[in-house]
């Protein structure tokens, strides 16, 4: 079984929420996305959502971006990104691996997609195409990468029906109006589209964007089946990349896990 | 040539292959809205009538389609004629459409305008519309253009809009549509996004290229006027493409008329430093739309070099990618020392100072003339003027203003 779906469901069976971590692949450097992917895990983080650096990530605030720039000063390629996940692999083979990134990247690297050598990557979440579609409908196909969806705060009722159905990993409801890393996280709103989206989906919903504290991963897994933390780990992974001291990113993390626990 | 060739692009946005909707989730209701206003709208007789009378009143069109009798001469073949888009209020074509789509912003109520500028030449033309019907506004420029542009930076400002300059990426236009589209997104409930060229998702491509092709439409009437035939060619510069798109598209029926599209090439397309992704791109996503971009070998967009801020883009309008593979359009590149010299050599022959894009389409008539006759009638869509490039320019010419 896909090793998402496994996660997912092992984790409600155990009436628990997921704690999923975004980093960006190559951010300092390959060889330290992977020291810091086993961390996440060893903190606590039930999947990991490897960002795939793009030249145009037009959903990402300044955080992000900046971290896709330095990946991609550094070469990183999708082809490097299989490559390191296939390194992850010799040492955690049960942790969920998510790619999330931009639409050209998939396409036009086709291949490494529908060939996933050894199945080391479990899911794909393409952040610049409408929710009902996926990558298949760009001619991009494997039966063993499932596909994310993201469903949005402005998201009409009739579509979130469709993208609900769509998604067969998890459904992505993003919490705001803006890019990763913006502030303004409406929970009214959050817990009524999450209402909604969860009367349609077959697959849990969990919350990204804007997600920075303990205290806002508690508030928003109360309306959600888990959290997703991109930025505040990006900004802590910037600052701590000329020293490699990456601790606070173990302490961010195990409370976060106690937060939502 | 498909049959449906007039009806493009079809429901999901899409010209042949090319097109569609590629953007976050959160924007994909504000493209719906949009669409479904525009489709009410754009048949709607108040409407128009609004839009021509604004085009007529306070834009100054019809245009003129000038004889440009000493590069005529110059040149010893064909009749040149230029369609006079630098007369248009504020300097350009871009006017066209900003005209029209803040009329669409009216419409949805929305009290907060945002745009993307190259050369500042939509910039401006965003400002203008936006201050006349008193809407907040915001430009976005990347700052490499916010230095070579200063002009019509301070004069954007003057016309009350903000200027936000665009550290990231490149610098350079691509980078402005990547931060007014993150805009739009934390924005979303009460602003308009006046996309300024043919391309970014459906519908703006369509509406872009329906607001401006007022300057083909006009193009027809005055070609029979004028010379009494259909012109032999049409000759535009295209960075993402509008103006090429206004001048073409009511054309696209006559094949008579060659429609001829010319690229920034940089510093030669052989050398791989150019925008011309028409000449030297394959298919990718940016912006929302599949087109032939610039792209490096794993994917990733890859920078651009022109002399022209307003051409330096690494993608193209959807329209032109279609127009391209079907063979109805022709796309060449010309340089920036070939675009230089037209630059002067208009300046001086015809008293016009074109600006930098639309000199790349004159630099072409280097090559063109050469295969028509004396009987032919040649149509240059003078986009825009000049004057925001006196300081690139003398810069070059190591001329201190």
């Amino acid at each position: 079984m896909n090793r998402l779906t496994n996660t997912l469901e092992n984790l409600k069976n155990k009436s628990k929420k997921a704690l999923v971590a975004y980093l960006v692949a190559g951010d300092p450097d390959i060889e330290t996305t992977l020291e810091l992917m086993m961390m996440l895990v060893d903190s606590g983080v039930d999947i990991i959502e490897i960002g795939v650096p793009f030249t145009d990530p037009i959903a990402e605030g300044p955080i992000i971006q900046k971290a896709h720039d330095r990946a991609l000063k550094n070469n990183v390629t999708l082809k490097s990104i299989f490559e390191m996940a296939q390194k992850y692999r010799e040492n955690d083979n049960k942790t969920p691996l998510v790619l999330m990134g931009y639409l050209n990247t998939f396409i036009f690297n086709k291949t490494l997609i529908e060939d996933n050598k050894n199945n080391v990557i479990d899911s794909v979440l393409v952040v610049d195409i409408p929710g009902e579609l996926n990558l298949k409908d760009y001619g991009v196909y494997n039966p063993n990468i499932n596909t994310i969806s993201l469903i949005s705060p402005t998201t009409k009722k009739d579509r979130i029906k469709s993208i609900a159905k769509n998604s067969s990993g998890f459904v992505y409801y993003v919490t705001l109006r803006g890019v990763t890393g913006a502030s303004n996280l409406d929970v009214n709103e959050i817990s009524n589209n999450v209402e909604e989206i969860k009367k349609h989906a077959s697959v849990p919903t969990l919350a990204g964007f804007g997600i920075k504290s303990p205290e806002d991963a508690k508030l928003l897994s109360q309306h959600s089946d888990g959290v997703i933390i991109g930025s505040s780990i990006v900004q802590m992974i910037e600052e701590g990349s000329q020293s490699k001291e990456f601790d606070r990113i173990r302490t961010y993390i195990t409370d976060i896990k106690k937060a939502i626990s | 040539m498909k049959s449906d060739k007039n009806n493009l692009p079809d429901k999901n946005g899409f010209f042949g292959e090319y097109g569609g909707k590629f953007v976050p989730e959160t924007l994909m209701y504000a493209l719906e809205e949009l669409e479904t206003t525009y489709e009410k709208l754009k048949n709607n007789n108040e409407f128009k009538k609004q839009f021509y009378k604004d085009l007529s009143e306070f834009v100054g069109r019809p245009s003129p389609l000038y004889f440009a009798e000493r590069l005529t001469k110059h040149y010893g073949t064909g009749s040149i004629w230029l369609k006079r888009e630098d007369l248009n209020h504020t300097g350009a074509h871009k006017i066209n459409n900003t005209i029209g789509q803040i009329l669409l912003a009216k419409y949805m109520g929305k009290k907060r305008i945002i745009a993307e500028t190259g050369a500042g030449q939509h910039g401006v033309a965003t400002a203008t519309v936006a201050a006349r019907l008193g809407l907040e506004c915001h430009i976005y420029m990347g700052s490499e253009d916010v230095q070579r542009q200063s002009l019509n930076v301070y004069r954007i400002k003057l016309l009350g809009a903000q200027v936000h300059s665009v550290d990231s990426g490149s610098a350079t236009l691509k980078d402005a549509l990547n931060e007014a589209l993150r805009d739009w997104v934390t924005n979303v409930d009460d602003t308009y996004y006046i996309i300024g060229s043919v391309t970014g998702p459906h519908p703006y491509p369509m509406i872009v290229r329906d607001f401006n092709s007022v300057v083909g439409e006009e193009l027809i009437s005055q070609s029979k006027e004028l010379f009494n035939s259909m012109p032999d060619a049409i000759v535009a510069c295209v960075g993402g493409g509008s103006n090429a798109m206004g001048a073409f598209y009511p054309f696209i029926k006559f094949n008579e008329t060659r429609l001829i599209g010319v690229e920034a090439g940089g510093e030669g397309v052989e050398t791989g430093e150019h925008a011309a992704p028409l000449n030297d791109g394959t298919p990718g996503v940016l912006h929302g739309a599949l087109s032939y971009l610039m792209q490096d070998d794993s994917g990733q967009v890859k920078g651009t070099k022109s002399v022209s801020a307003g051409l330096d883009y690494p993608g193209v309008g959807p329209e032109h990618s279609w127009l391209k593979d079907s063979g109805r359009a022709e796309y060449v590149a010309v340089s920036d020392d070939a675009a230089l010299k037209a630059f002067h050599e208009v300046s001086e022959l015809e008293g016009i100072i074109p600006a930098l894009e639309t000199a790349h389409a004159f630099a072409y008539l280097d090559t063109l003339m050469k295969e028509f006759d004396k009987n032919s009638n040649i149509i240059v869509n003078v986009s825009g003027r000049g004057d925001k490039d006196i300081n690139t320019v003398a810069n070059i010419d190591g001329i201190k203003i």
